[in-house]
């Protein structure tokens, strides 16, 4: 007996990996059909990581923007899945001045927070806007309304009151930038824009950042840390009959296959599938599988500014022995498209799919230019620590031995990456960009101007003064053709930096949740979403 | 005896001064400045300086080192960089579900181990003996996220006997203190087996058989106790080692404890975390190696603590 008992276990020891790959076959029957069906119920969602607090502007990490989506309501947003603005706790669109700085804005009128006694007032917008800003604050996302008039000043501590904010009304205000920013709109809908109330955060104090009291479609009911967040319906939302959900259950779960099985189980109605996992759980037809146009890009950089990777001709030849379609292929299969452009395609003024600047892949070319640099030696390139690009790097690394290029990758810790990305000193590394706002200057400025933040080392004056032009145009054909040619010359001339691929979103939800807006921003919109219930 | 555990505590007090110098000589050294970790992408010179500023990173070293532990030794230490709440708060709130799970697995591996172990050395080279070895072998080998990863699967998905995550009741913690356990029965069982073989063989125990006493009597009674005084160094370590928290096992079975604070600290450069979470470490170490010194005396008479 004890021999058969042993043996059982050794061949369930053996079979596991086998059944790993098996998708569970009994339960998840189809709901019964009925005429009576309704909108609503708990949904059970999880989070990859807890956000230790509520307070969307001392915490920029995804996890918090998918809260504050829910928690509290932005002055703008966009409309569905798409990329067009559309008023959220304004009234109407805003007014922009010919000379596009002074922006005239109306409050809806009569949007509650969530203790339902609160009103929203122009007060409140300006709070918002000085607690981002205020330099003992913890503001993490300044650069929103930086270029709002007098924020340098205010910032700095120089200025009691923000200047470029005037208060019409309690429902009327208008705003006055520094100088023409084209974007501006946008960064308003960004979460970390949020509208907070001076009263209830004054009143709240230190405990603001467990407590928050927004004007979003939900409101918190309860929250243990790193543990779970359940989020209620907010009776006092200002879009009649919304949200649908009686409330959204998030629970902390860090490890992404767990998550998995927990779907798979039905103790979860959401879930982000892993790649490998995508056809197996698309094809099970048991759940179903969302995919939605993302805004990123994933790319190879290299730093002009050092020695090593400041002849045009390498990094031309690097752009040219880099197989994309092969790449992405075999790293996302049919979740990746090959980037042709470094903006991603959908953002207003960029290149549409298929089109673009970036060199196609001619290993040969690659290999006479290699020829015409002579003995380099080894190159060097760094990998983020945490990153889960292994993989596509060493398939750079391979594509680039083909060609006769050495390079050498070092994994960084997260933290000193970060700070040597600061400071410029990363010599080329492969990365990703996740748009915060649909517009090529949240692309192109981030990593070309004159503080190259990415570490690109990017030295070309003419395109520089070029992006603060683009940036300060209002008129969009003049933008995009300004932009087309900032691109073209980054991308095709200068070669900074090497557009591979972008990558979809994909969700796979139980087949009774309907409504969940995957928004290419990266944050999933729960304020229309609901579970059929009988 | 209270002799012996004063002067142990005050021998732990450089030791814990060492530890603390040393994580905080550590985290100044390695690259990567917390206020750039916290500012992301959008990081630009002037909010970093505001950044450091706050949290009082452009003082000099020892002013940052001495107000560590000048605020330590008064039992605070310090606010998380990154939440804003007291350290000791963060650490004590995730600390009773660490010792939960530590002390779930530590039954297992102690239960398991100890028969196993006792049973192998006794029906030596047996069939169980062998299989059990093997067994043994395995479970400190595999990976832990593996034995996770088929666990889950096999009596989370496909059995549906226990919950696949989370802690919320009892029921949640059986599979996470198996997997834990069951690779530190393991180790226990081949120890447990090596030192029992030694004992069974010693001249006291022919004697207690030549006297007479039922085999039973021999192992439990005159076996046993001596075989383990080795055995409970192995399990004093291991105790120590579960109750500063297993960052794997927390991290696949989503359960909020001390192991994934640890690294949720380091990967976001929080100094004060981290340091208070080492400090912790540190002297749960120190407590755990005296209670396995002083569980010598009760097991052995012999053994007299100076």
């Amino acid at each position: 007996m004890r021999k058969r008992v042993l043996a059982l276990l050794l061949i369930i020891l053996m079979v596991a990996p086998a059944i790993a790959g098996c998708s569970r076959s009994a339960d998840q029957a189809e709901p019964p059909e009925s005429s009576e069906i309704k909108k609503g119920g708990v949904l059970n969602d999880y989070l990859e990581d807890d956000p230790n607090g509520f307070d969307v502007q001392e915490n920029t990490f995804l996890v918090m923007y998918t809260l504050a989506r829910q928690l509290y309501s932005t002055l703008l947003r966009y409309k569905g899945d798409t990329l067009e603005l559309e008023p959220e706790l304004l009234a109407k669109m805003p007014e922009v001045s010919p000379d596009g700085r002074t922006y005239t804005f109306e409050l809806k009128k009569g949007v509650k927070f969530h203790d339902g006694t609160t009103e929203l007032v122009a007060d409140d917008v300006k709070f918002t806007i000085e607690r981002m800003l205020d330099p003992n604050g913890k503001g993490m996302s300044t650069w929103l309304f930086e270029p709002i008039l007098g924020a340098k000043k205010f910032m700095e501590g120089k200025a009691a009151s923000l200047e470029g904010f005037k208060k019409i009304d309690d429902y009327r205000f208008q705003i006055i930038l520094e100088k023409p920013y084209a974007p501006f709109l946008n960064n308003l809908a960004v979460p970390a824009a949020s509208i907070y109330s001076e009263k209830l955060v004054k009143a709240a104090g230190d405990n603001w950042r467990l407590n928050p009291i927004g004007t979003g479609p939900f409101r918190l009911k309860s929250y243990v840390p790193n543990t779970e967040i359940v989020l209620e319906k907010n009776p006092y939302y200002f879009e009649p009959g919304l949200p649908y959900l009686d409330c959204i259950h998030y629970r902390i779960v860090p490890d992404a296959t767990t998550a998995l099985m927990e779907f798979e189980n039905g103790t979860l109605d959401v879930c982000i599938i892993p790649v490998n996992e995508y056809q197996r759980i698309k094809d099970s037809g048991k759940y179903e599988v969302l995919e939605g146009v993302a805004l990123n890009t994933y790319y190879f950089l290299m730093n002009m500014s050092d020695p090593m990777w400041s002849d045009v001709r390498l990094r031309k030849a690097v752009a040219m022995a880099i197989d994309k379609e092969k790449l992405v292929q075999a790293l996302y299969g049919p979740r990746g498209t090959v980037a042709k452009s470094f903006v991603t395609p959908g953002i207003p003024g960029a290149y549409e799919e298929g089109t673009g600047p970036a060199y196609d892949y001619n290993p040969e070319e690659a290999k006479k230019l290699v020829r015409e640099l002579g003995n380099i030696g080894k190159l060097q390139a760094w990998q983020r620590g945490g990153d889960r690009l292994t993989d596509a790097n060493v398939a750079i690394q391979a594509m680039l031995k083909e060609v006769g290029l050495d390079l050498e990758i070092t994994i960084v810790e997260k933290a000193a990456f970060s700070d040597a990305r600061n400071k410029g000193k990363i010599p080329a590394n492969h990365g990703n960009w996740w748009a915060d706002i649909p517009d090529p200057d949240n692309y192109l400025y981030t990593f070309f101007a004159r503080t190259n933040q990415m570490s690109s080392g990017y030295n070309n004056k003419e395109i520089q003064d070029l992006l603060e032009k683009a940036r300060a145009e209002v008129d969009p054909e003049k933008r995009k053709e300004l932009y087309r040619k900032i691109e073209d010359t980054i991308v095709r001339e200068d070669v900074a930096v090497i557009p591979l691929f972008h990558i979809k979103s994909l969700l796979a939800t139980q087949k009774n949740v309907k409504g969940i807006i995957m928004h290419p921003t990266g944050i999933n919109i729960y304020t229309y979403a609901y579970k059929e219930i009988q | 005896m209270i002799d012996y555990i004063i002067r142990r505590l005050i021998f732990a007090v450089p030791v814990l001064l060492g530890v603390s110098l040393i994580t905080f000589i550590l985290l100044n050294v390695v690259p990567g400045d917390p206020a750039v970790e916290m500012l992301g992408k959008h990081a630009d010179p002037d909010a970093v300086q505001k950044i450091r500023n706050q949290l009082g990173l452009n003082d000099p070293l020892y002013v940052q080192f001495g107000r560590f532990l000048w605020n330590a030794c008064r039992g605070d230490l310090g606010r998380s960089f990154k939440t804003g709440q007291p350290v000791t708060k963060m650490i004590l709130d995730t600390f009773p579900t660490t010792v939960k799970l530590a002390l779930s697995s530590a039954f297992v591996a102690v239960a398991v181990g100890l028969t196993v172990g006792v049973i192998s050395a006794v029906k030596q080279y047996s069939f169980f003996d062998h299989a059990s070895m093997i067994v043994a072998l395995a479970g400190i080998s595999a990976p832990i996220f593996w034995v996770a990863v088929v666990a889950q699967l096999i009596f989370g998905l496909h059995l549906k006997w226990l919950p696949i995550s989370g802690y919320s009741t009892p029921k949640h913690m059986i599979l996470p203190a198996i997997v834990l356990g069951i690779r530190f029965a393991a180790s226990i069982a081949r120890y447990t087996r090596s030192t029992f073989l030694d004992v069974i063989r010693q001249d006291y125990i022919r004697t207690a058989r030549a006297k007479g006493l039922a085999e039973r009597a021999v192992i439990f009674v005159h076996a046993l106790k001596n075989a383990l005084i080795p055995v409970v160094t192995v399990i004093g370590m291991q105790i120590s080692g579960l109750l500063t928290g297993s960052f794997l096992t927390e991290t696949i079975f989503a359960i909020p404890g001390l192991g994934r604070l640890s690294i949720w600290a380091l990967s976001n450069r929080d100094f004060p975390l981290v340091q208070g979470i080492v400090l912790f470490t540190a002297v749960i170490f120190v407590i755990g190696n005296l209670i396995v010194d002083i569980s010598y005396a009760f097991l052995d008479p012999r053994v007299r603590l100076h």
